[in-house]
């Protein structure tokens, strides 16, 4: 029996430090990062998941060496002991180091994505509307305001160019929702009522999904967008293209 | 699995059970079921070598030629891009786990004799395989599989819109309910005169959504499935407004023979057709909104001999006119209208700029040149006045279409980023102003 037990918990500590380290060849591990910033919530996440896993080894090893030592067989009589007052302060202080050094090394990063007084100085590109259950992302016009009668509507695509900071403002129209685009690293719930400053910058083109994910409704898990990001010329034009849908007199559609 | 009969056919034909088999046999015969449907073909049809089924071959060769050239084209790019991954793995020739698609039955089961073809060559097999996911169309049965999946559970199997998401009919959970396709009848379209809609406004529909109701749109779907969810909500739209016509015709006739159920298919069919004919476009460039537009649109919007808009949409375009609201027997304030579904329907509050129909200007013009089909918003685009003369010109439609439009500006307009338009020089002075989340 207390083979077995050994063996069981040894396979729990083999089975768990094998998945983190081996996770990311087989496509289970985060997707690849997009945004300046991503890097550093990316070191951030190493650093806790290596101290974590430090001590996740080394209370799993501690844990298999008492169920082999102290079996029942063995019959070892149980000792009293009132403690060790330096054991105790040593884990204590240890660990609140710790927690200290996670503080203190995230704050820059929550400061830079969060914070308004460190956002980049640029204007909203757009406003992006979160409703049961699709995202709609409404574009100033040529008067650079957005909620007047020249702003340019898209449903669902989230169109951004590369290289450059992108500020946006969230908003929601009904119940919590939020803003989540796991290759920028960035989740930011949209509040009714609430106007959320976002912001980001992409470091290469392509498609990303973007979802909701905060619990919204029945439809939750349909609510998709895509984050499309886009060279500079191909941004320009697919503004200039969406312009020119959004004002078009009818006439694609005659026969 | 079987298509039912609706409730109200039901209900016609209470005293008639056989007549009821006979038009479900009848709808079987010319629909087929969920699991198999299609469009039944008349001796016509096979003569022609037209075929509904498959809108995206040539009229006369075998398909019904409904998918244009441009449209083709798009289905082909994005494509390419829906079947990236399968691409990529043909071309390393990792055939296993190709065929696995959740909602193509019939794609997978091309692609499996594909590869089941032990004549075909490598690169035989490769350019099959290629060609395949890169000319995808699907067909009916493979887009009932979608719906079945993706639409069903608000739209409910026959598209009568009793899924089990919109809840009971008694306490339903969405408002509006989903639409039911049953009637014909589809609210947001480029067409006048009622008319059915065209493949094109169904897909304009899964491509925007509507706004403001539980419609999300529907461009995570690559557009060949958005196409092939077209094909089947409309066969779903004419299975169901043959039903309503067979039914009636035992009503009046008290008979129902072969030869009658087959015209009214036909008819049915023709009707859809002429869609294409009654699009609603306007010549030229949209007129920029002016103060003296907006003010003369303000102008008919109240005036009741010509817009009369504000009776239903109220003085401030709230939706609370007084036309749209009567007081009922226990004194409480309900809605004067019920739509051609039976159901309650109140004017759009035009403040809160939620347009479900879209809102390019080119929607709203549309929305009050032909009105909206199965609701009292009238058609005011060819209407006369008492004299005969045009009810509107075309600048008094804009004026219209303009003002109803500003009434959604926000006073808190956000400054945004200047765009690529010339017009920059202006925009930044706006630019700086009230920045950032107010």
């Amino acid at each position: 029996m207390r083979f077995l037990l050994t063996l069981l918990f040894l396979a729990l500590l083999v089975l768990g430090v094998w998945t983190f380290l081996d996770a990311h060849n087989h496509g289970w591990w985060l997707p690849p990062n997009l945004s300046t910033y991503g890097h550093d919530i990316d070191r951030l996440f190493y650093w806790i998941l290596w101290m974590v896993g430090f001590f996740f080894v080394l209370t799993e090893g501690i844990l298999i060496w008492c169920v082999f030592a102290y079996s029942k067989k063995r019959d070892t009589k149980a000792q009293y002991t009132h403690g060790n007052h330096r054991l105790e302060m040593l884990w204590t202080a240890i660990p609140g180091a710790m927690l200290l050094f996670i503080t203190f090394t995230q704050m820059g990063a929550w400061a830079t994505i969060k914070f308004k007084s460190s956002f980049p100085d640029v204007e909203p590109i757009a406003e992006v509307w979160a409703s049961q259950f699709d995202w709609r992302i409404v574009y100033p016009g040529p008067d650079a305001k957005i909620g007047t009668m020249d702003d340019i509507e898209s449903p669902f695509e989230f169109v951004v160019p590369v290289g450059q900071p992108v500020r946006f403002n969230l908003r929601s129209r009904d119940v919590i929702h939020s803003f989540f685009v796991p290759y920028l690293r960035i989740k930011q719930d949209a509040m009714p009522g609430m106007v959320i400053p976002v912001w980001f910058q992409a470091e290469r083109t392509g498609s990303f999904d973007l979802v909701c994910a905060e619990l919204c409704g029945w439809g939750h898990y349909k609510m998709a967008g895509r984050l499309k990001v886009l060279s500079q010329p191909d941004y320009e034009a697919w503004l200039k293209g969406a312009r020119q849908e959004m004002f078009s007199n009818g006439s694609e559609d005659k026969p | 699995m079987r298509y039912s009969l609706s409730q109200s056919t039901k209900t016609a034909l209470e005293d008639s059970p056989l007549v009821q088999d006979q038009i479900a046999g009848a709808l079987e015969m010319l629909f087929g079921t969920p699991q198999n449907p299609g469009f039944q073909r008349t001796a016509q049809w096979i003569e022609d070598d037209f075929d509904p089924n498959h809108p995206a071959s040539a009229a006369d060769d075998g398909g019904s030629g409904e998918l244009t050239e441009a449209q083709w084209e798009a289905v082909r790019a994005d494509n390419a891009r829906r079947f990236s991954e399968q691409l990529a793995r043909v071309e390393r020739g990792e055939y296993a786990g190709l065929a696995s698609f959740r909602a193509a039955p019939e794609l997978a089961a091309s692609v499996d004799s594909i590869l089941s073809d032990s004549d075909l060559s490598d690169a035989d097999r490769r350019s099959s395989l290629k060609s395949l996911f890169e000319g995808y169309y699907p067909s009916l049965r493979d887009s009932a599989e979608m719906y079945r999946q993706e639409c069903l559970h608000c739209h409910g199997v026959e598209g009568g819109g009793d899924g089990p998401t919109a809840g009971p009919a008694e306490h339903p959970f969405l408002d509006p309910r989903p639409r039911d396709y049953r009637l014909g009848k589809f609210k947001f379209t480029a067409v006048k005169d009622k008319a059915r809609p065209r493949r094109e406004d169904i897909y304009r529909v899964l491509d925007q959504g509507v706004y403001g109701t539980a419609m999300p749109s529907f461009r995570r779907f690559s557009a060949a499935e958005r196409w092939g969810l077209v094909d089947y909500v409309r066969l779903l739209a004419i299975r169901g407004e043959v039903e309503g016509r067979l039914a009636s015709e035992f009503v009046e006739e008290e008979h129902l023979s072969a030869e009658s159920q087959i015209e009214i298919y036909q008819e049915i069919w023709e009707k859809w057709g002429e869609a294409k004919s009654k699009v609603v476009t306007f010549e030229g460039e949209i007129p920029e909104p002016t103060p003296a537009m907006l003010a003369r649109g303000k102008e008919l919007f109240h005036d009741a001999a010509k817009g009369n808009c504000a009776s239903c949409h109220g003085d401030g375009g709230l939706g609370d006119g007084p036309s749209a609201w009567k007081i009922d027997d226990d004194g409480k304030k309900v809605s004067a209208y019920l739509d051609d579904w039976g159901q309650p329907i109140l004017p759009r509050n035009l403040v809160r700029g939620l347009y479900r129909g879209g809102r390019r200007p080119i929607d709203i013009y549309r929305r009050i040149y032909a009105g909206i089909n199965g609701g009292p918003m009238p058609a005011l685009g060819e209407s006369k006045d008492a004299a005969g003369n045009p009810l509107l010109s075309s600048d008094d439609m804009w004026s219209l279409v303009h003002y109803v439009r500003s009434l959604s500006e926000r006073d808190e307009a956000v400054a945004g980023a200047p765009h690529a338009e010339p017009s920059s020089g202006e925009a930044n002075e706006h630019g700086h102003g009230g920045s950032g989340g107010n």
